[in-house]
């Protein structure tokens, strides 16, 4: 237990900002360190914003009961997904592996601190859904006092069940990685198995348990909720805890929580070392022949050099490949199923012409594709390495260049794959189909140049595990999370302008605004290029 | 103080990175590990410490299996490794004292133990910086401060010469000298034979995994130096 509190501690100090502001003399470091800080709280107001809006949605609905079920659910299914992706970086295959396990703790021990310092640092985001949530359901609601403390305590309890579940499934594909030679690659494709499963399952249980027509969207998410309450039992405690204050659901949800703590981490310290060992290690061929080799173009070099990075770990791939791979799946899905079908599906088969949806298709697959961009990261991710691009005769804005025209080489076959099976499907005109071929491509290009702009802006190269920087670092919130509201209100925005105006004339608007902002996003990024003395 | 017993390690495919590892370290030697790069001290290394796992053969330490009882064993062990990863966001000192806490070390004990080593590494007056902000060599003495802050039994080390200054360098030769005095095992990895001819009573060579010799500093010479009697046993390719 001591051990645990030391080695705790120390990580939540180790890579604590404020600690480096203290103790670091740079002054450019303390005021990126402050402006990251304002970024950071500018989004938890957004999501306050966004989690406060949906409940007072529901609250003028009159479904504000659905609430709790609704957080819970929420909070659920963002920690599963952010804990699984973050398991292996963090829980196995870490920087710091040797020094902690040659100290003398159990290797238990390191798991739980690990997985204890990810709950930790995720709680604030957490906190800000939950609070919001809360104080919309105390608006609406008026529940008894005791709620109030009651439903923040939860809150702190929501999220374990799912990230306990989402390391062991983490555990499980490293633990079967590790018998393999190229243990990456094999990672990496059942993580990729394993995400597009856990997104299709919403999907089965709805067909499971899905009632006759619903009318009413609210109402079916409500149901949604309540369904999945039958089957996923946390839901149902949090919700009977907060309606009922029952103190049995309460127990439950602690109780649950704490032995599947101690389960979950009894099986993997048993594997612990024997599966970092076989990650950490790398058997040596040593029966290459040289070839004739190939010259390439500065720019293509770097491009190379960044697919070799994003391929070389399994945490960088699936965080920004994930996209591509499932604008495929959901391409071919389209094509197979048809347009309107997975309209029907979608929207819970709302009542309205699957046709005013064109418009959206180029901003539906940039939903997939534009959530990260490889730009984002990559220039916090050459850590240690960053001296190699320091002192190689090249300019900051070649670099620079090399790392888009990656991010292109990686989004632009995808989104245009994408969007030839969705128009396919869809019956779009081919005039239309190739506007949005264009629309596809300029906003590939605005994501890969706005991407840089964060990616220079708030580049860091003194992480201690690269999750630090491709999950959670202030340049990827500031790209993602704007990104992600603005396609979501581009999309009603489109569909709602493309039932008056002309679908041609509504993707040429989408082309010049997408092309005119990734031309100043690049000038930007090339700018701060230019500044970027690090 | 220190067996390994038939020690073996493969990365799942024909090759081994250890093959049938022996070796004996006893208090008070100071063995030094040759061979070349990829020969298997590294690997070798890092099964002593409880960082790499094995499933043939065993490791003790004090008596100790590493397999059964790893706890037991890094309590009396010190590692340093020829790249030390520290968390960077920290102080010199805050990391010393993370250490320390590790390993139980008393206030007065830790302040003394510090303020010595530091000194001697002259290093004292960074300890308040960020560990980022330290050179490779900066960061290696910080290392070789933690591992000898809980007065170890065993001094495991890869590498630990390169990235010192001469006056480090010495410093580190000094110091092991003294622990050697006290009874203190080290076994240490290098490739610098002048050091390992000087400072070793007894080396082991590794060829492709393989334990191709190993004594006393005089079994292994016989009158020639350490540097041509390693490069005869490495050529002969025993």
């Amino acid at each position: 237990m001591r051990g645990n509190s030391i080695l705790f501690k120390t990580l939540l100090l180790s890579t604590s900002q404020r600690n480096i502001y203290k103790y670091t003399k740079e002054k450019k470091k303390k005021g990126r360190i402050i402006t990251a800080y304002i970024g950071i709280f500018c989004l938890y107001a957004m999501l306050i914003g966004y989690s406060l809006a949906t409940c007072i949605g529901y609250g003028k609905m009159g479904l504000i009961n659905a609430v709790p079920a609704i957080c819970e659910v929420t909070l659920s299914t963002l920690s599963f997904i952010f804990t699984f992706f973050k398991t292996n970086g963090y829980l196995f295959n870490f920087k710091e592996y040797d020094m902690l396990m040659s100290l003398p703790f159990e290797a238990k021990t390191i798991a739980a601190c690990k997985f204890l310092y990810m709950y930790v640092k995720s709680l604030p985001w957490y906190l800000s859904i939950s609070v919001a949530m809360l104080i919309g359901y105390g608006v609406f609601a008026h529940p008894a006092g005791i709620v109030y403390p009651l439903w923040i305590f939860l809150t702190l309890v929501l999220p374990l069940i799912p990230m306990l579940l989402a390391a062991f499934a983490g555990f499980i594909i490293a633990k079967i990685g590790s018998h393999f030679k190229k243990n990456n690659i094999v990672q990496t494709i059942l993580t990729f198995i394993f995400i597009i499963f856990c997104f299709s399952i919403r999907y089965i249980i709805d067909a499971l348990i899905k009632d006759d027509k619903v009318e009413q969207t609210l109402e079916t998410i409500k149901n949604a909720n309540d369904k999945v309450g039958s089957v996923y039992l946390p839901v149902k405690w949090f919700k009977n805890a907060i309606l009922y204050q029952g103190i049995s659901d309460v127990l439950l949800l602690i109780g649950v929580s704490l032995i599947l703590f101690s389960v979950v981490f009894h099986i993997v310290g048993k594997s612990y070392r024997n599966i970092n060992s076989a990650l950490t290690s790398h058997e040596v061929s040593r029966n290459y022949k040289l070839k004739a080799q190939k010259k390439n173009s500065v720019v293509n070099a770097i491009a190379f050099k960044e697919f070799k990075r994003m391929t070389g770990s399994t945490v960088y791939l699936t965080n920004v490949a994930m996209g591509e791979v499932l604008s495929v799946i959901f391409g071919v899905v389209t094509l197979i199923l048809g347009f309107n079908k997975i309209v029907a599906v979608v929207t819970q088969n709302a009542p309205f012409d699957p046709a005013i949806l064109q418009p959206a298709i180029p901003f539906i697959l940039y939903f997939f594709i534009g959530m990260v961009a490889s730009t984002v990261c990559s220039p916090s991710l050459e850590g240690k390495n960053y001296w190699i691009v320091q002192s190689l005769p090249i300019s900051k804005k070649t670099l620079y260049r090399g790392k888009m025209l990656f991010n292109m080489y990686l989004t632009v076959p995808f989104m245009l794959f994408g969007i030839i099976c969705m128009c396919i499907s869809a019956k779009v005109p081919l005039i239309n189909t190739v506007l949005y071929m264009i629309l596809g491509v300029a906003l590939c290009a605005f994501s890969t140049t706005w991407g840089c702009v964060c990616g220079i802006r708030f580049m860091r190269l003194d992480w201690e595990n690269e999750i630090e920087v491709i999950k959670q670092s202030a340049a990827v919130a500031i790209y993602m999370l704007p990104n992600m509201f603005a396609v979501m209100g581009l999309v009603v925005f489109v569909v709602i302008l493309g039932m008056h105006v002309d679908h041609k004339i509504i993707a040429i608007i989408m082309i010049v605004i997408a092309s005119v902002l990734a031309f100043l996003s690049y000038l930007r990024a090339m700018a701060l290029a230019k500044r970027n003395i690090k | 103080m220190l067996k390994v017993q038939n020690y073996s390690k493969s990365y799942g495919g024909e090759t081994k990175a250890a093959d049938n590892v022996t070796l004996d370290v006893e208090s008070g030697d100071i063995y030094g590990f040759i061979g070349h790069n990829g020969a298997g001290k590294s690997t070798t290394i890092r099964a002593i410490v409880g960082v790499l796992d094995f499933t043939e053969g065993d490791i003790y330490i004090d008596g100790h299996s590493v397999k059964d009882e790893p706890l037991e064993c890094k309590k009396i062990t010190a590692y340093i490794p020829d790249n030390p990863d520290l968390y960077e966001n920290l102080t010199g000192i805050q990391y010393l004292n993370f250490v320390a806490d590790v390993f139980e070390i008393s206030a007065a004990e830790r302040e003394e133990r510090i303020r010595k080593y530091a000194d001697m590494f002259e290093i004292t007056e960074a300890l308040g910086d960020l560990i980022s902000s330290y050179s490779h060599g900066m960061k290696q003495k910080v290392a070789i401060i933690s591992a000898l802050i809980h007065d170890p039994k065993l001094l495991v080390l890869d590498e630990p010469f390169v990235g010192l200054d001469p006056k480090a360098t010495f410093t580190l030769k000094e110091i092991m000298h003294e622990m050697c005095g006290k009874g203190t095992a080290i076994f240490f990895s290098t490739h610098v034979l002048d050091v390992a001819e000087k400072l070793c009573n007894k080396i082991a060579i590794i060829k492709k995994g393989k334990i191709i010799t190993s004594g006393t500093i005089e079994e292994l010479t016989h009158g020639q130096s350490l540097e041509e009697a390693f490069l005869e046993v490495y050529d002969a390719g025993k």
